[in-house]
């Protein structure tokens, strides 16, 4: 009896104790980000303040509305750098897919010499760090006159995303049997229907996965469109977030503002596919 | 015969393969090339002056350079083991919740979706010594009454990005592991506990050699996008005070644009990439053993 | 001494309740059989006495003691999966060996202990491969031995066999009796295969929706079945139900068929009411072709149509038409029969069962 309830006494401080846990790690997570939140509404005179101020008093949009009222009038061009982000990054994470797609293929369905040097050595040009990259970048970006144009960044990081997005769908295109698309031959398609009509929906939620991820790396990237751009032509949100400080201010609210923008398309776009992505995530990097 | 035609996987890999030489390996050559010259960019005929080992040599003999590497490589180390642990036991104790998973998980993922620049303003805001989050709860609560010089003081603003970047990318651990979990049959673990296994005994015998490959695919994954810390060091302290938190990346970028020296910061990258490399094709081996093992045996 | 009693035993999932405060006593050394359709709930019986499923309402007494709240280590049981469940990182060896390890023993008593038990169940040649490059046979065996190694003082089994062919199966359920013959410990033994309940068990337990039907010997639950749900539910082919009504000393099927009633029923039922009345395919049988169970006086003899046989070689089920159903007879010693040749055959209404039209409970005394 004794016994019995010492055990249930332990279930239950076990129990208690990963509650706790629990939400002791979920509010070290959310805690920098509502932080930010919190602080665009807030006035600069209010997250200055000393004593800090610890329920905000006098919550508005100023901070945005300041940052959309351009230039000139403590705005920056955010629609200009918004609009730069999304077609970079949205550009460079269809044509990465598409050619990680075909490498994906290549190396899930045939067999030829090398297999492994050659994966190892696409999943190494991954490894050179963006600011040793941008260094020759730029020295060839000038020489070609693509500095400063959507272009210019789209190439850079199709390349930065290819060899990930390659070893993901790789992963997903082997979790489809082969004799699916055998058997889709059989009943008449071409290979190239096949794979249309068979392999690519099956793998479909894994490649899905493989687009986020190569546009979080995209929207997010900081050391190379610091160096390979130069105006409202091409520069991004991470770049223009350096607006807001100057030689030794930072303009906190508007880029808590600025932070919050930036954040929610990747938010929408992860939540939209979150279901996906830690399956996808698996099966295509461990099964493989 | 109609003449040779390149079998199909070479077709396939060959627009990867043009990309990836347009934009990586011929600048890596350019650059490698450039690390043999005193190339300046005010100077550009300096790049047609060949130099040898010279820059090499100096970096061998730079302390500078030696403490930034050394402290490159502490920080990864340290990161990537913390981030590791961490991650292992966020991923237990989600995975554990009876309910509300959707929405753990989700917030789990959160800090993935930050870009690391906006880690490094975030914590610097965070960490400011007058304004920030940290020091206004601390004095808040009475612990102090200082102002701590977190992002001024050396071995304080190592450890200010040491939190930094950890909060940024335990995630990716959290997230492969916690697919490993769920990846893992149920039945052995249920072995394990009717054969007497204490909770700690099971993880230890049965849970973790199921989960070490996930381990090991998040450590190759991570030292994939290892330098992503520039950034976050860039912003937070971008390698001061007085160079006290310089790292590997930090210091070849001012090298390379606050100094000019292309050819030195080329050579001083190269050893930057070789670094990377190796701890690439070291987790690389580790996550293919762990996977052969793996599909062989569970 | 491991005696298991689950007092009122009841599991709930969230609201669903799925077993409802069940009673068993299941005495030291027994090999109790659980059986019962699919999703009836053995299996989750099974595991709370496992400790692998909390317990949501009564009592569960292992060797006279409370062991609600235990976790598993604290039961002292070992228990076979249906997906046997071996660690596919570890050898055969370290399999087997791996509860004394964890209990803190030394390799040099450890090993003795697994070689023994790998003799035993013919294992010994493959000790150091890994479960998967073993056969789902020397798997099951792999199980089983890693079960025998701990020396429990409870064996759980949760549909050991299910999973290998036919042939094999026979094989390992012999294995299985010498088992238990030999090693002397408490069984609890779920499966839906009866040939298995019935050959190994001394009692067998019968489960429907969560609640027990019945609990007997071998012979009771095959013999004297409670209800009809037991009745149908024990025994291959199937016991022949048909819902009749009684008349005048008659059992009256749908189309006005009717056969006798046994005089042991006479006083239990009432004219007009609704019954359904049992009969086993052995004691239906086209004359000379079966085996009286009674006296003469209780066979009753009937001219049947036969509509389909099965031969099975030493014997033949025969499926013909009886009070507007289709009944199955087994045929002894067969000869060839051609569809749509009337034969007699013997109704052997002393092994006929009565079971109450709408409870399905026994009308037997
Ligand atoms: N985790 C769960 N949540 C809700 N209901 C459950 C859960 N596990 C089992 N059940 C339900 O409990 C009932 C009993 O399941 P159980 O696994 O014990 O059946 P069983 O008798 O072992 O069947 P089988 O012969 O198919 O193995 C089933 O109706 C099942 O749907
Ligand atoms: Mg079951």
């Amino acid at each position: 009896m004794n016994e019995n309830t010492k055990a249930r006494l332990n279930g239950l401080l076990l129990s208690a104790a990963h509650k706790i846990g629990l939400f002791l790690a979920m509010t070290v997570i959310c805690l920098p980000g509502l932080w930010i939140v919190l602080a665009s509404f807030r006035p600069t005179v209010e997250i200055m303040a000393k004593p800090p101020v610890w329920i905000p008093e006098d919550l508005s949009f100023d901070a945005y509305v300041a940052m959309f009222s351009g230039v000139g009038q403590g705005g920056i061009p955010v629609i200009e750098y918004f609009r730069n982000s999304l077609i970079i990054s949205v550009t460079s994470t269809a044509i990465a897919l598409a050619i990680g797609m075909a490498g994906g293929y290549a190396f899930a369905r045939f067999r030829f010499k090398a297999k492994s040097s050659i994966f190892l050595g696409l999943m190494l040009t991954r490894t050179v760090p963006g600011i040793a990259l941008s260094l020759p970048l730029f020295f060839v970006y000038s020489k070609l006159g693509i500095i400063d144009t959507h272009f210019g960044l789209i190439m850079a990081y199709v390349a930065l995303n290819v060899p990930f997005t390659i070893w993901l769908i790789d992963g997903f295109f082997r979790q489809v049997p082969k004799d699916l698309a055998e058997a889709a031959q059989i009943d008449g398609c071409t290979r190239w229907q096949a794979f249309w009509q068979v392999e690519f929906p099956l793998a479909g939620p894994g490649i899905a996965s493989a687009g986020i991820f190569a546009f979080l790396t995209s929207w997010n990237e900081f050391a190379l469109a610091s160096q390979l751009t130069r105006s409202v032509n091409s520069k991004t949100l991470p770049v223009g977030l350096l607006d807001y400080t100057a030689e030794f201010t930072i303009d906190w609210r508007g880029m808590c503002a600025l932070a919050v923008i930036m954040i929610i398309p990747a938010l929408v776009l992860t939540f939209i596919v979150q279901k996906h992505l830690v399956s996808g995530l698996t099966s295509g990097a461990v099964k493989g | 015969m109609k003449g040779w035609r390149p079998p199909a996987p070479f077709l396939l890999l060959l627009p990867a393969i043009v990309v990836l030489a347009a934009v990586v390996i011929i600048p890596l050559i350019l650059s490698l090339y450039s690390s043999f010259t005193p190339f300046r960019l005010t100077q550009p005929a300096s790049l047609y002056t060949f130099v040898g080992f010279r820059n090499y040599a100096r970096i061998l003999t730079d302390l500078e350079f030696w403490t930034a590497f050394g402290r490159t490589v502490l920080l990864l180390t340290v990161a990537l083991n913390v981030e590791m642990l961490l991650g292992l036991g966020l991923a237990m104790l989600v995975e554990k919740a009876t309910s509300g998973q959707r929405l753990l998980r989700t917030i789990m993922m959160f800090p993935m979706m930050f870009s690391p620049i906006l880690v490094g303003f975030q914590f610097k805001f965070m960490f400011n010594d007058n304004i920030g989050l940290v020091n206004n709860a601390l004095q808040s609560l009475g612990l102090t009454d200082q102002a701590i010089p977190w992002l001024i003081d050396g071995t304080l603003a190592f450890t200010a990005i040491l939190v930094a970047e950890i909060w940024s990318s335990t995630s990716v651990f959290a997230i492969l592991i916690l697919a490993g979990l769920l990846a893992m049959p149920k039945e052995p673990i249920e072995a394990a506990r009717v054969d007497g296994c204490t909770p700690w005994q099971t993880f230890r015998y049965v849970t973790w050699p199921f989960i070490m490959p996930f381990a090991y695919i998040a450590m190759t994954i991570r030292s994939l996008d290892v330098a992503r810390a520039y950034d976050i060091v860039k912003i937070m302290t971008d390698g001061g005070p007085a160079k006290r938190t310089e790292l590997l990346w930090t210091l070849v970028s001012r090298t390379a644009y606050a100094d000019a020296r292309m050819g030195l910061a080329n050579a001083m990258a190269y050893v930057a990439i070789l670094l990377s490399i190796l701890f690439t094709v070291y987790f690389f081996r580790k996550l293919a053993a762990a996977r052969t093992q793996i599909a062989a045996e569970w | 001494m491991a005696t298991v009693s689950l007092e009122k035993l009841v599991k709930r999932y969230g609201a669903v309740e799925v077993v409802h405060g069940i009673d068993l006593d299941v005495a030291d050394r027994e090999f109790i059989a659980l059986v019962g359709p699919s999703g009836c709930g053995k299996s989750t019986t099974l595991r709370m006495i496992a400790g692998l499923e909390p317990i949501s309402g009564g009592n569960l007494r292992i060797g006279g003691k409370i062991v609600n709240d235990l976790p598993p280590r604290a039961r002292n049981l070992a228990m076979v999966f249906q997906s046997y469940a071996l660690y596919p990182h570890m050898t055969v060896r370290e399999n087997m060996g791996f509860s004394l390890k964890i209990a803190g023993q030394k390799p040099e008593e450890i090993a003795p202990r697994v070689e023994e038990a790998a003799k035993t169940l013919d294992l010994t040649h493959l000790l150091d491969r890994r479960p998967s490059q073993l056969s789902g046979g020397q798997r099951q065996r792999v199980a089983m031995g890693r079960a025998i190694v701990r020396q429990p003082e409870v064996f759980l089994f949760d549909e050991p066999l299910s999973n290998l062919d036919a042939k094999l199966r026979t094989q390992m359920r012999v294995e299985i009796k010498k088992l238990h013959a030999k090693v002397q410990s408490t069984v609890i033994y779920v499966t839906h295969d009866q040939v298995e309940a019935m050959t190994l068990a001394d009692r067998i337990v019968i489960m429907r929706d969560g609640h027990i039907e019945q609990v007997g010997t071998p012979e009771d639950v095959f013999q004297r079945p409670n209800s009809k749900f037991v009745a149908g539910f024990i025994g291959s082919p199937p016991m022949n139900l048909k819902d009749a009504e009684i008349a005048d000393g008659h059992v009256v099927f749908s189309n006005g068929d009717r056969l006798p009633l046994p005089s042991r029923f006479r006083d239990r039922v009432t004219a007009g009411q609704k019954v359904t009345f049992g009969l086993r395919p052995d004691d239906l049988y086209p004359a000379g072709h079966g085996i009286h169970s009674g006296e003469d006086a209780d066979v009753y003899r009937h001219d049947l149509r036969v509509i389909l046989t099965e031969p099975l070689g030493n014997e033949t089920l025969v499926f013909s038409d009886f009070g507007g159903a289709e009944w199955v007879g087994r045929m002894l010693n067969p000869r060839r029969l051609a569809p749509g040749e009337a034969l007699p055959f013997c109704f052997d209404l002393s092994q006929a069962h009565l079971f109450d039209g709408e409870t399905g409970k026994t009308l037997r005394g």
